[in-house]
């Protein structure tokens, strides 16, 4: 009839289940953030996070949580809830997450295409490293107008043009003196793909051989047209990846980036039990916990600091803190209509 | 597929898995107990086909319903080609509770849909199945309903009561308690199947 | 299994910076959050006794793995060990 299977592949799980209706459960280990939503979601207790601190700052070789498959229902509960999609449902090898009977967390982080400047500021700043953003550069040639000549006559090839060139636009063809061809260098070229007529070779050269002119210093740019200054590219944001987490919302200088996050919540902080053991500051999936400076020399500060702008209230902090000084309150669920009374009150659960 | 059982009871003491069934029968026929599980399909059968001919079915339909030759039934009717063994320990296996009813009916047959056919024609019972709210919709009930009698909506379990033959199953298996079974007896009074 | 604190006495230097690396030996003993070694051992998850560190109450770690990293010889561990309740 039926059959319950588990495999631990390196330290990915999945939990398996044959019959009319096969379901499989994955987990993905390099997608969790250890967070604890799930154990505390498992209406059958078959899920046991393994202790968040040890897993972020140690070598471990378990996976960030058990799976007991022997209790585990296969009921989707904690794939529904994720909100790091490290653990997605199966059934007859379709995603639950696609199916509009069970609900989804409402989350999502979009980059508008028309304001992107390509700036990479949130490809940088992105925690999970979820955002790829490629970009190509105008033709530099383009972007410049001049003449430049030199007069190879009048050239000793002494190299301080092409020492000086801050393009390296400039280049010599060297060789050894001989007695019939008493030179250095037998030929020198400008590369005017290359020159932005700054015109530092002029003024270094020692017999005056160059004679350039910029025509963008006494013109302005009259001459350059805008569609050649134009930078193309593409971004991209990794959706299995992101946590939703703001950072690029935030550093984006054109406000090009629409972010929802999952739950809505606080966070307090005991600073009086918090001893400032960063356990938290390496757990948090979205970097949003900082040790903070102080304002003044010889000032205190607050032991830690979360700035909420980043926080998608997980709880992996309140579950790393091993002085329980965190309490993450989650006050909202950002989520499709939750369709079952039992799920509902699942879903409940999790606020606290 | 698997199934592994044992069970006792007052005239039989059984055990089969996939591939082997053993009975032993203890008082009714001690000397020349019936092991060929193929006699006691047919007993089974003749069983059904008795039950459908009540309702009043013709042999052809009975032979469609069954699986079965047009002439076997006819035998069958008439009390011929299957022995009165078979026929006693077919209806002891009826007799038995719904589940082990259910799953001797399936060691022997193999086969899920005809398993389905002979229970739903020689049990007359009726159920009145409820699903509690505290259903998750884990579709394991789903996966054990042998009679095909429960499908998820809402991520919710719905029980046919129609297709129910109160093998309680689902509600042992049920990871939440959430099935409630219980037999409807004929002058409506509910009363606790178990 | 679960993971667990395990110590390694052999590789042990004694210098104490696990005692007040951890954070709940500083939450419990004021002297220890100053960076001193503590005069009572009651609530202390671990101590340095005899120049080598020794578990004093294993139960009371939060596997937090300050410790850990503190250690310049791996000589404190966080690892799967046979849970003991």
């Amino acid at each position: 009839m039926m059959e319950k299977t588990e495999m631990i592949g390196d330290k990915d799980i999945s939990v398996e289940r044959t019959g009319a209706e096969a379901r499989k459960l994955n987990f993905k280990n390099e997608l969790c953030g250890s967070c604890g939503i799930c154990e505390k979601i498992c209406p059958v207790d078959a899920i046991e996070v393994n202790p968040t601190g040890a897993m972020v700052r140690t070598e471990q070789e378990s996976s960030k949580l058990e799976i007991d498959e022997n209790k585990c229902v296969l009921c989707g509960m904690c794939s529904c809830i994720c909100p790091y999609d490290a653990l997605d449902l199966e059934i007859k090898g379709k995603t639950i997450k696609e199916s509009d009977e069970y609900p989804h967390l409402l989350k999502s982080s979009e980059i508008d295409e028309d304001k992107c400047i390509y700036c990479k500021a949130c490809e940088t700043a992105c925690p999970p490293g979820a955002i790829t953003i490629a970009r190509e550069l105008p033709d530099r040639s383009k972007l410049v107008s001049g003449e430049i000549e030199i007069d190879k006559e009048t050239c000793i090839k002494c190299g301080v043009c092409e020492e000086m060139c801050p393009a390296e636009a400039i280049e010599l063809d060297y060789k050894f003196p001989t007695s019939d061809d008493p030179t250095i260098a037998s030929n020198i070229n400008i590369d005017k793909d290359k020159c932005v007529y700054c015109l530092v070779c002029k003024k270094a050269c020692p017999v005056d051989a160059i004679k350039g002119v910029c025509r963008l210093c006494s013109y302005g740019d009259y001459d350059i047209k805008a569609e050649d200054a134009e930078i193309k590219g593409s971004s991209d944001i990794n959706e299995e990846v992101c946590v939703n987490c703001g950072w690029c919302k935030d550093i984006c200088p054109v406000e090009g980036i629409k972010v929802t996050k999952p739950f809505e919540g606080t966070v307090d902080i005991n600073q009086e039990s918090c001893q400032g053991c960063e356990t938290c500051v390496m757990a948090c999936p979205c970097n949003a916990i900082s040790f903070p400076e102080t304002e003044e020399m010889g000032g205190i500060s607050e032991k830690i600091h979360i700035d909420e702008k980043y926080c998608i209230y997980c709880g992996a902090c309140e579950k790393a803190c091993p002085v329980d000084a965190i309490d993450v309150k989650r006050t909202k669920i950002h989520s499709t209509p939750v369709k079952s009374k039992s799920w509902e009150k699942a879903f409940e659960s999790i606020k606290n | 597929m698997c199934f592994k059982y044992t069970s006792i009871y007052k005239h039989f003491y059984i055990i089969f898995d996939d591939n082997y069934i053993y009975i032993e029968y203890i008082s009714v026929i001690n000397t020349h107990g019936v092991h060929m599980p193929k006699h006691i399909i047919s007993g089974l059968k003749y069983l059904a086909a008795v039950e459908l001919r009540k309702k009043g079915r013709n042999q052809r339909e009975i032979a469609a319903e069954l699986d079965m030759d047009r002439s076997t039934v006819s035998h069958y009717l008439n009390g011929r080609n299957v022995s009165w063994n078979s026929i006693e320990i077919a209806t002891v296996i009826r007799n038995t509770c719904p589940k082990d009813f259910l799953a001797l009916t399936y060691a022997l047959i193999k086969d899920k849909d005809k398993t389905r056919t002979i229970i739903k024609t020689c049990l007359d019972k009726k159920y009145d199945c409820k699903v509690k709210t505290s259903c998750i919709g884990c579709g394991i009930c789903v996966d054990a309903c042998m009679m095909n009698s429960i499908v998820l909506d809402d991520l919710k379990a719905q029980i046919d009561p129609y297709w129910c033959c109160g093998c309680l199953i689902c509600g042992e298996m049920c990871p939440t308690n959430s099935i409630e079974i219980k037999e409807v007896k004929n002058d409506g009074e509910n009363r606790d199947d178990r | 299994m679960t993971i667990g604190l395990v110590i390694y006495p052999e590789l042990c230097h004694g210098c104490g910076n696990c005692v007040v690396a951890c954070p709940i030996n500083s939450l419990r003993s004021p002297e220890v959050a100053g960076g001193k070694g503590p005069t009572e051992d009651v609530d202390m998850v671990m101590m340095v006794d005899d120049g080598v560190i020794d578990l004093k109450n294993p139960n009371h770690c939060g596997k937090c793995g300050t410790c850990v990293e503190s250690c310049p010889v791996n000589a404190i561990r966080l690892e799967q060990v046979e849970e003991t309740e």
